[in-house]
């Protein structure tokens, strides 16, 4: 049996998109770090600038739309420019202005068209069938606003190389699931790249290990059964919504902290340090701490540009109430074009507003619950809670995704109840028939320790395993790699957060 | 919140704008010019370094995936590699020795492939032909490493194919029995038998015998991507563990594959099975059939004869004449000392052919030509199509009008020991010395036995 070159080549670009679970992703990955390396450090930045690119046009749905990501790129770049050397503070602010309205433009033009235009009515926009975004869409312009905005409030020398600005706002490992990066962090090291070291791409490689085996071994698994759930919610009993809801909660956050783990184990293989997205959300003790440690990236940018642009906490209480709801409804908006996310948002916003509003009351209360004495059990609880409530607004986003109805979902959760063990038999029975058979219960409830063990307190994977004696490190190279090979659920590579 | 390992976005610092105060001016150091080629080397080395490095860290994750392949390459559950999983029992069977049930339900050129592929050692003789080459086992030829690839309605591609793919294997055999059946020699789409893999006959004539046809080298980006493909391995190892150790296999949709071991004596058994040499041994009733029986379907095979890949079989084609020669020298050149056997026909059934020479003109040309060409070659060639050409062959050495029982081939075919002794000492008897009859008119024809009158002709004697 021979096989040539062109033949593995086919067989590499079978595939008309580059999903980052693919080989495809990881041969180019590979032989863009190998060139990368080769260079002189001078050069890195203007490769890793075309090599993003090659990945934005690979797949040929982009290819057209690869304007977008370069207007908003040079639109951006010249209004920082004007912003950062123009003293007249008119032109400064027009700039600005010109800087974010191109980006929501852009934005309202390639994923808000059709809501716009619905929601009038048909009469002043027509509803636009196929609408495609390009890849990244919500990422770069994100990013990109950030840049003039800093630079408009002086928190960020202006750059004068477009070509470093390119790359900052085009960087492939971030395309895909972000981290919404902010210039400021990255300009130093997209300047200088760093020399290679070993430590820091083994770390990175890990990283990503440890990424491909959360989304592809824990999410893709337990996504068979959410989806049987909430695929279609009519006749599914309250014991089964209700698992599916918690369950989607762990998939939604193996799938997309997953995919934020190759995206910076790869960066950290080419040298940078991206924002950490997630620092442990699930060991949060209060809503709106569960805030600050979840999808950090986008949070951090709304907080920063939106709730401060507000007041932030530094008005009325009740202004700060609102501002609050204010950014989430913004975030629930970031997610999609669709109510539901824009109900979610709502939902999320009153709750984080409400904890806030009783925060002070509660520490009140608190000091005479005698069952908070005991430190273990006031952490624990306080942890469900926040968890709990996390769940419940995480039916309207995904009843969004699976497109069912979160009315219908939130009527049913406490019907169908038959005692403990007539519940438990029903969700088994689900999971069972979802495919989730066999020894797969066991290693995802195995998984699912593992990585919050691992990751408990915010530790970063890719530099506690360096720290690692050798045999230990090794074992868990071949572990992830073999539970990636027995477990994973192949053929089912999108990224929830790949679509906003 | 726990401190953060890696950079969070810092709340917003304001960058002054006002001129930072001097601090005092420090005397810079003057950099060391440094010398181009020096720098360039030590880069050069520093990249080679840790490229050997951080190649050699991944290659000790390379078991991983040679586990991959190698588990889904042995167990493959499709039959990508090695065989559907039936046939692959069969022969797993029998190269354990053992003789395997349900004959009729067996695709028997799979089994044929998959025995060329698998078989450990390469057998010393391989018989093949079709299903009138089955009788042919390790007794009656004499050779403990004898292996039957006959298969039934073989025709000539997968004669030859069967012998290929065991030279592609490296197995080319030592002796080559070849039972060959008239249509061999016949060019039309009728001698061709739809079972037979096409494909791997292209192939075998645009390789080796460098005859033009349309044959393509297959695509085997499929097959690798197969083996790369960690789904079809989680497949496999879903398989393996569902059928380790138990009796009964099933096959890709979880249907038992019905062939097993044959339990008991196998002379003794109510159906067909397979030996474990690849020869066939029919069930009980068959093989004790009366004279009148086997006559009785010698007759119904009469008007049926030329449907049997021999529908207006007129002339010998010039094409598998030399498709024929060019394989024999094949064989040869390969190291193979090929036999050739002509199996009989029932008695009733030949008489009745030459009852209507015209019908069957190229079937009747065959075995002339074919003594000839043994005589011209030097090549062994026993048997005779004509029944009453071989010695004392009685209507009860047959099972039907086609098929020559064991005792049969006893009568004509010394075993390939003594076959070969006889190449080697030159004492090979000579094949134009046996005439067989091709028409009534014929001086030499005679009708046939027990249904016209009896007369001399040159008989064969095993």
């Amino acid at each position: 049996m021979t096989i040539t070159w062109e033949q593995i080549l086919a067989f590499l670009c079978e595939d008309q998109s580059m999903a980052i679970t693919s080989l495809l992703f990881l041969a180019f990955f590979a032989a863009v770090a190998l060139i990368n390396y080769a260079l002189p450090r001078v050069l890195r930045p203007y490769f890793l600038l075309i090599a993003s690119y090659g990945f934005f046009c690979y797949d040929p749905v982009n290819r057209p739309l690869v304007w977008v990501i370069a207007a908003a790129t040079v639109v951006t770049w010249l209004c920082g420019l004007i912003i950062g050397k123009v003293k007249n503070k008119a032109v400064r602010v027009l700039a600005l202005l010109v800087s974010v309205g191109f980006g929501i433009g852009i934005l309202i033009y390639y994923k808000y068209w059709n809501l716009l235009a619905d929601s009038l009515g048909g009469s002043f926009l027509s509803h636009r069938e196929n609408l495609l975004a390009p890849l990244g869409l919500s990422y770069f312009t994100f990013a990109a606003m950030s840049y003039t905005i800093d630079v408009f409030k002086r928190r960020c020398r202006v750059e004068t190389n477009p070509l470093h600005y390119a790359l900052f706002v085009s960087f492939f490992p971030t395309l895909i699931n972000g981290p919404i990066e902010r210039y400021p962090q990255m300009r130093p090291q997209i300047q200088k790249s760093r020399r290679f070291s070993y430590g820091r791409c083994a770390g990175g490689a890990f990283r990503m290990l440890w990424g491909y085996t959360k989304k592809m071994v824990i999410a893709d698994n337990l996504s068979q059964y959410v989806s049987l759930v909430y695929g279609d919610v009519s006749g599914i009993s309250g014991p089964n919504l209700v698992a599916a809801t918690v369950l989607f909660a762990v998939q939604l956050y193996m799938d997309f902290s997953g995919c934020c783990d190759i995206a910076l184990g790869a960066a950290r293989i080419l040298g940078y340090d991206l924002i950490e997205n997630f620092q442990s959300p699930f060991e949060a003790r209060t809503f709106n701490d569960f805030w600050r440690r979840w999808h950090i990236s986008m949070t951090s940018w709304f907080r920063d540009y939106v709730y401060f642009s507000l007041g932030g906490s530094r008005c009325a209480p009740w202004r700060h109430y609102l501002n609050i709801v204010i950014v989430f409804v913004c975030s629930g908006l970031w997610h999609g074009a669709d109510w539901r996310y824009l109900a979610w948002g709502l939902f999320t916003g009153i709750l984080a507003a409400f904890g806030v509003m009783t925060a002070k009351l509660r520490r009140r209360i608190n000091r005479w619950n005698p069952l908070y004495r005991m430190g273990w059990f006031k952490a624990l609880w306080q942890t469900i809670v926040t968890d709990g409530l996390f769940c419940l607004t995480l039916v309207f986003f995904a009843s969004a995704i699976y497109n069912a109805d979160p009315f219908a979902v939130y009527g049913s959760l406490l019907q169908g109840w038959d005692g403990l063990s007539g519940s438990w038999a029903q969700v088994s029975n689900l999971i069972y028939s979802s495919g989730i058979d066999g020894r797969l219960p066991v290693v995802l409830l195995f998984g699912c320790f593992v990585v919050f063990a691992a990751e408990h307190g915010g530790r970063s994977v890719a530099k506690w395993i360096r720290q690692q004696v050798w045999p230990l490190r090794w074992t868990l190279y071949y572990g992830a790699a073999a539970a990636i090979l027995f477990f994973a659920a192949f053929g089912q590579s999108a990224f929830i957060y790949q679509q906003y | 919140m726990p401190k953060s390992p890696t950079p969070i976005p810092a709340p917003p610092v304001k960058i002054q704008r006002g001129a930072p105060s001097r601090a005092p001016a420090k005397k810079r150091r003057r950099k060391k010019k440094r010398n181009p080629f020096l720098w360039f080397l030590q880069g050069l080395v520093r990249r080679i370094y840790f490229g050997l490095k951080t190649g050699f860290k991944f290659l000790l994750l390379v078991p991983v995936l040679v586990f991959m392949v190698a588990f889904s390459y042995n167990v493959d559950r499709s039959g990508l590699f090695q065989g559907a999983l039936a046939p692959r029992r069969i022969v797993d069977l029998m190269l354990q020795g053992y003789d395997v049930t349900n004959f009729e339900q067996m695709d028997e050129r799979q089994v044929v492939q998959l025995y060329a592929q698998d078989v450990p050692e390469t057998p010393e003789a391989i018989g093949i032909g079709s299903s009138r080459v089955l009788q042919f086992n390790r007794e009656n030829t004499g050779v403990e490493s004898f292996f039957n690839m006959g298969v039934t309605g073989a025709d000539v591609r997968d004669n030859m194919t069967s012998y290929y793919k065991m030279v592609t294997y490296g197995k080319a055999p030592k002796v080559l029995l070849w039972s060959l059946d008239p249509w061999v020699f016949y060019g039309s789409e009728a001698a061709f038998d739809a079972r037979a893999d096409a494909d791997l006959y292209n192939e075998f004539l645009t390789k080796v015998l460098n005859v033009p046809t349309d044959y393509e080298e297959p695509n085997q980006v499929e097959l690798w991507k197969a083996l790369a493909d960690p789904a079809y391995f989680q497949g496999n190892v879903d398989y393996y563990f569902k059928n380790r150790g138990q009796a009964t296999v099933t096959d890709d949709e979880g249907n038992t594959i019905e062939f097993n071991p044959v339990e008991g004596d196998p002379y003794n058994q109510p159906t067909t099975i397979k030996r474990s040499d690849g020869s066939v041994l029919y069930d009980v009733a068959f093989r004790s059939q009366t004279e009148d029986q086997i006559r009785t379907l010698a007759a119904e095979a009469c008007m049926s004869f030329n449907s049997v890949h021999m529908e207006g079989f007129d002339e010998m084609s010039q094409t598998q004449i030399q498709a024929f020669d060019s394989f024999i020298k094949y064989a040869q050149s390969q190291g193979t000392t090929v036999i050739l056997v002509l199996s009989p026909w029932h008695p009733y059934l030949y008489g009745y052919l030459l009852t209507e020479p015209e019908m069957h003109k190229g079937f009747f040309q065959v075995e002339n030509w074919l003594r000839q060409y043994c005589a011209d070659n030097n090549i062994p060639l026993y048997g005779s199509y004509d029944p009453a050409c071989i010695e004392g062959l009685q209507e009860t050495d047959f099972f039907d009008g086609l098929h020559c029982g064991g005792t049969g081939i006893a009568r004509f075919f010394p075993g390939i020991p003594q076959a070969l002794a006889d190449l080697q000492n030159g004492t090979l008897a000579n094949p134009l010395d046996v005439h067989p009859r091709t028409s009534l008119e014929d001086p030499n024809a005679q009708p046939a036995e027990g249904e016209t009158p009896d007369g001399e002709t040159p008989t064969q004697e095993g």
